[in-house]
């Protein structure tokens, strides 16, 4: 047998030799071409023809015959897609959230559409140009506020992606949308952060984070971390996004607070579709959200009363310390008035009113209208 | 030259907005949804359908019985946000939709329904909804 010549080393100034692939054989051919052809065969439903409608073809037009079956418990502990054959043996993946209630919402498969054609990139479609120098204690407060925003971003990256691979399958429209949620959150993660570090300032002090631990060690499924993740969070943030845009100092700010808000209704309509769901659909889960909620709003107070973000947020709407106490402080409150009563409204529709006056403090003082004291 | 408010008004301000793709990227797009518009004794529909605003007409009080949200605002204060966006190619930040639904005690978008997912369709789709009303600084707008 001839030796084959050695490799010649390749020199630290030349690049090495790619491998060449070896050629195709005859043995190679003889092998592919005995098929079969059996898994032609395997379909459970076969002739499919959705045709794409005026807002072309979605992701919900496609729930047609069997592969629009979702029933109320997924029994395949597989990957199999829906409406696929399974394959017998496999391994079991562990899916942890296999009942249709413990996940499910009408309405996300729109939602998942919306998110993926109303998406935006902060990089270029915010007119980062727009940002002028501001008052360095506004600047402050700006950047301290954006600070606390990324931290809530990134515990909704954690909490939906966390729970989004227990979920099954069998209900991949939630899965889709969850996708499409911890994206937004990423943005909103972005776009905080680049505004923080667009205009001479920096990231601030970290929040107190109750409520962030409430939501990331939640361990009693989905839908307990959507009541904290998504109503009680979700709404606090939506309320800020309004307040901040319309106190926004440039373009660039309107168009971040503008857009975060518009993701994060999308998030809170997923959250309310999926808890009317679990209501009407699962034993004692009404009851069990009236608990988390009661509990949930402990945690919340807990945070309210650090004063680090109302204290920022008082300085931007009061654009400076100078007025922070005055006009700045009057418009948290408005703020604050305005979560509480969309929260209190939340809660009336989803079935389970709250009683004003037994919110903890200092919630119970905002669900006044009168600002006194309850 | 279009009197507002009427139907002509809207539907003109309807060829603008659905004739430029700008208002489908960049967080705008994909918007389904009934919206009504109480201007001063007027009431207005209209029917955004995919990526298009596809119908404007005129309805009665009734008619809002059946939309998933409606602003409403005093007469002044509409003509004060479309004169608003005509000066300055867009509403400025004193003029846009979430700033006016802020600083009105009732804010602006309600609904006779109470359906909280459905007035939150205001939210969801807000940045369209300005779009839409931005665009009318291309028409020309004649007020009674």
């Amino acid at each position: 047998m001839a030796n084959k010549p050695a490799a010649k080393p390749s020199s630290p100034n030349q690049p090495a030799q790619k491998p060449v692939p070896p050629k195709s054989t005859a043995s190679d051919e003889k092998r592919t071409f005995e098929p079969k052809y059996n898994w032609m065969n395997k379909t459970r439903q076969w002739g499919v023809r959705v045709k794409p409608g005026k807002a072309g073809l979605r992701l919900g037009d496609l729930n047609v015959g069997i592969y629009g079956e979702t029933p109320t418990q997924w029994a395949d502990q597989s990957r199999n897609p829906r409406g696929a054959v399974p394959r017998r043996g496999m391994p079991p993946v562990g899916y942890s959230i296999r009942d249709k209630a413990g996940l499910w919402a009408d309405c996300a498969a729109d939602l998942y559409e919306e998110a993926i054609q109303r998406r935006w990139a902060p990089a270029t479609d915010v007119p980062w140009d727009t940002i002028e120098p501001l008052p360095d204690d506004v600047e402050h407060a700006v950047c301290q506020v954006c600070t606390e925003l990324v931290g809530y971003a990134n515990v909704d990256i954690e909490t939906i992606t966390g729970w989004q691979h227990q979920m099954s399958y069998g209900y991949h429209e939630v899965k889709q949308f969850l996708a499409t949620a911890s994206f937004d959150a990423a943005r909103h993660y972005e776009c905080f952060r680049k505004r923080a570090l667009a205009n001479g300032g920096g990231l601030g002090l970290e929040g107190p984070g109750m409520v962030n631990r409430m939501i990331l060690e939640s361990r009693g499924g989905w839908t307990e971390a959507v009541v904290y993740l998504l109503i009680m969070r979700g709404t606090f943030a939506m309320t800020l996004y309004k307040y901040l845009g319309r106190h926004a100092h440039n373009d660039a700010e309107r168009f971040i607070y503008g857009h975060a808000l518009a993701d994060k209704a999308r998030h809170v309509t997923y959250a309310l579709d999926h808890l009317k769901y679990a209501m009407a659909h699962a034993d004692d889960v009404l009851q069990v959200v009236r608990t988390l909620i009661a509990i949930g709003e402990g945690g919340l107070t807990r945070d309210l009363r650090d004063p680090v973000l109302a204290e920022a947020l008082a300085v931007v709407f009061g654009r400076g310390v100078a007025k922070a106490a005055g006009r700045g402080m009057a418009v948290y409150g408005d703020m604050m008035r305005d979560y509480v009563a969309t929260y209190l409204g939340y809660c009336q529709w989803l079935g389970v009113p709250r009683d004003p006056a037994r919110l903890p403090p200092p919630l119970n003082e905002y669900a006044n209208p009168t600002g006194a004291e309850a | 030259m279009a009197l507002f408010p009427s139907v002509d008004w809207f539907d003109e301000v309807r060829n603008v907005f659905n004739a430029d793709d700008r208002y489908r990227g960049a967080g705008g797009g994909y918007c389904n949804c009934v919206a009504g518009f109480r201007i001063a004794e007027k009431v207005f529909v209209l029917t955004f359908d995919g990526f298009e605003c596809s119908a404007a007409a005129e309805g009665d009080d009734g008619t809002l019985d059946d939309v998933d949200f409606y602003l409403e605002m005093p007469a002044e204060a509409w003509r004060d946000m479309v004169a608003n966006i005509a000066a300055n190619d867009g509403a400025d930040l004193h003029h846009t939709l979430n700033t006016l639904d802020l600083d009105r005690e009732d804010g602006l978008a309600t609904s006779k329904h109470g359906d909280q997912v459905r007035e939150d369709l205001f939210f969801r789709y807000n940045q369209t909804l300005q779009f839409f009303f931005d665009a009318s600084a291309l028409v020309e707008t004649e007020f009674p």
